[in-house]
């Protein structure tokens, strides 16, 4: 090999080296890397790179400090649980953006999460979403005339869009039938569509579900604490908009969702301090299987919180951090994190934080239909 | 070398500077790369590794047999989601250790892991150079990568100033 020949193979290894690097980085990091030399500012900013990067980006659980602003306090802290051992923060908490919103505001609500989007509710009327990787926002307009609530934000494969999943309660006044869910494409300047309706699920447990869980293109939710007998997976094809159900892996009252390792699963909460969890071994066939047990430290959770209460009201909340599964409880002012083993890893005050079942995996992707909407700003307020 | 063990199908892996290794099918195939030639039965005697020499190819070896998935007694690969506590713990003591090298083998183990598609090794070896880019300000970043920066000052200034927040 002769000499130019060599230092061009040299030159190709230092680009692989700067390009594995680079897309690992956190956004932040990566925006002021550009400025370190031309070819890394060009590298990193063709969609390839971004695409890898987002690939590339830890999806945390999103915690949710919304309901606790005041006015001496308006902003909203988009803030995630970052557990990775000798990479996070000692208290776990990272904080991705604060948003201002004015002081005007006195409740907002984390409502919906994909892709690197994500969708608050203020004061239960107003609607806006958001990247606080770019540090792009907009207001989203809702349908008129209804009340409603959102059920999904999802990406539409087939035609790149990004979706919202509405279900309008409540009278409206054109008297045409409400019960039917309705999407709405975001920037598409084209009014909501009416799909199909799940017959099975009361629809006063409409309300109250979590957020979905997306696999395989369909949206999944279990109605915990539903009365109806069904105990049934609720499931919406987001290519044929129809609305099906799936089983569960037993019969139970309160249950998670969860996607880990390309798989589907659940964990059955009902037991009180018992955690089992269940995974779909075959999606066409709906097989589950059993995975394992989760015993919570009561004793050392009592200790820990100071607590000795005769009633024990935790709320066990199963959620996918990273690739790992994560058991977070909330237990009267702590949110503790239970490891798979059923040890007790850490606990941080949660008079201000709540967990949610929404992660965050961030992105510098251009999302094509955010400059068409009405209202957006990039890089400015409320982005502080 | 490694000795033939009872029903494992063993493989050779050959350096750009003749050295030879032959390692467990399974451990193999934790790199992607040759797990594909293998599929694609393009690696019926020897596979040579180019560009990487037997120095850093033992030390990536010396990775995939420990993170090998264990087959446990009941057939379950330990790959599935949930793996025993005591064992990740174990793995990233061991990590912690292996990782404990000089710059200039930690950027050759990054190219290898980036060829061969190891994506445990990858993480690993990218994480302390993460590190340092996160936390460091850009004269240090260049020096610390050897990168020149060849902007004009007012070219620089406008980048900062399109991503200003970044920089607070």
């Amino acid at each position: 090999m002769g000499k130019a020949a060599r230092a061009g193979v040299r030159g190709l290894l230092e680009e692989i080296v700067v390009w594995e690097i680079l897309v690992r980085l956190p956004p932040k990091a990566l925006l002021r890397c550009r400025a370190v030399c031309r070819a890394w500012r060009s590298v990193t900013s063709t969609r390839k790179f971004l695409l890898a990067h987002h690939d590339h980006q830890p999806a945390f659980p999103l915690l949710d400090n919304g309901s606790y602003l005041d006015l001496d306090n308006d902003s909203i802290d988009i803030c995630c649980f970052d557990h990775r051992p000798g990479l996070a923060a000692p208290d776990r908490l990272q904080s991705v953006a604060l948003l201002n919103l004015g002081d005007d505001n006195a409740y907002s609500r984390l409502v919906a999460s994909c892709d690197g989007l994500l969708i608050f509710f203020i004061d239960d009327y107003r609607l806006f979403i958001c990247n606080p990787a770019t540090r792009e926002h907009a207001p989203l307009l809702p349908p008129p005339n209804h009340h409603w609530t959102l059920l999904a934000m999802y990406p539409h494969t087939p035609t790149g869009e990004y979706r919202l999943l509405l279900y309008p309660y409540g009278r409206n006044p054109g008297n045409e039938p409400a019960h039917a869910c309705q999407v709405l494409s975001l920037g598409s300047g084209q009014p909501p569509r009416n799909v199909g309706w799940p017959d099975a699920i009361s629809t006063g447990i409409m309300m109250e579900l979590d957020p979905p869980v997306l696999f395989r293109g369909n949206l999944h939710w279990f109605p915990s604490r539903d009365d109806s007998e069904s105990k049934m997976i609720m499931v919406f094809d987001t290519i044929s908009e129809l609305f099906r159900q799936m089983r569960a892996p037993v019969v139970t009252d309160c249950a998670d969702l969860f996607e880990i390792d390309g798989k589907l699963g659940m964990a059955i909460l009902d037991l009180e301090t018992t955690i089992d969890i269940w995974m779909l071994q075959d999606y066409e066939k709906e097989v589950w299987i059993f995975n394992c047990r989760i015993e919570l430290p009561v004793a050392e959770i009592r200790v820990q919180c100071d607590n000795y209460d005769d009633h024990l009201n935790l709320h066990v909340m199963v959620v996918p951090g990273d690739g790992e599964l994560l058991v977070l409880v909330k237990f009267t002012e702590w949110l503790l994190w239970v490891g798979m083993d059923g040890k007790l890893v850490s606990r941080l005050p949660s008079k201000e934080v709540d967990a949610t079942y929404l992660q965050l995996k961030q992105t510098l992707v251009p999302h094509t239909f955010f400059p068409t909407l009405e209202g957006y700003v990039v890089n400015a307020p409320p982005f502080t | 070398m490694a000795t033939r063990e009872a029903g494992k199908k063993m493989i050779m892996l050959k350096s750009p500077d003749g050295m030879e290794f032959e390692v467990e099918e399974a451990v193999a195939m934790e790199s992607q790369t040759i797990r594909k030639m293998i599929e694609d039965d393009c690696a019926d005697t020897a596979i040579l590794i180019p560009n990487i020499n037997s120095k850093i190819l033992s030390r990536v070896i010396e990775y995939c047999n420990k993170h090998v998935p264990t087959t446990g007694a009941t057939g379950a690969a330990a790959s599935d989601t949930v793996a025993p506590a005591a064992l990740a713990e174990d793995l990233k003591i061991w990590d912690a250790e292996f990782i404990k090298v000089n710059r200039a083998t930690r950027f050759d183990l990054i190219q290898a892991a980036s060829y061969l598609n190891i994506k445990g090794l990858l993480d690993l070896t990218s994480q302390t150079t993460i590190d340092t880019i996160s936390d460091n300000s850009l004269e240090e970043i260049r020096s610390f990568l050897s990168t020149k920066n060849d902007y004009l000052p007012e070219e620089e200034q406008t980048i900062r100033r399109e991503n200003q927040w970044a920089f607070q």
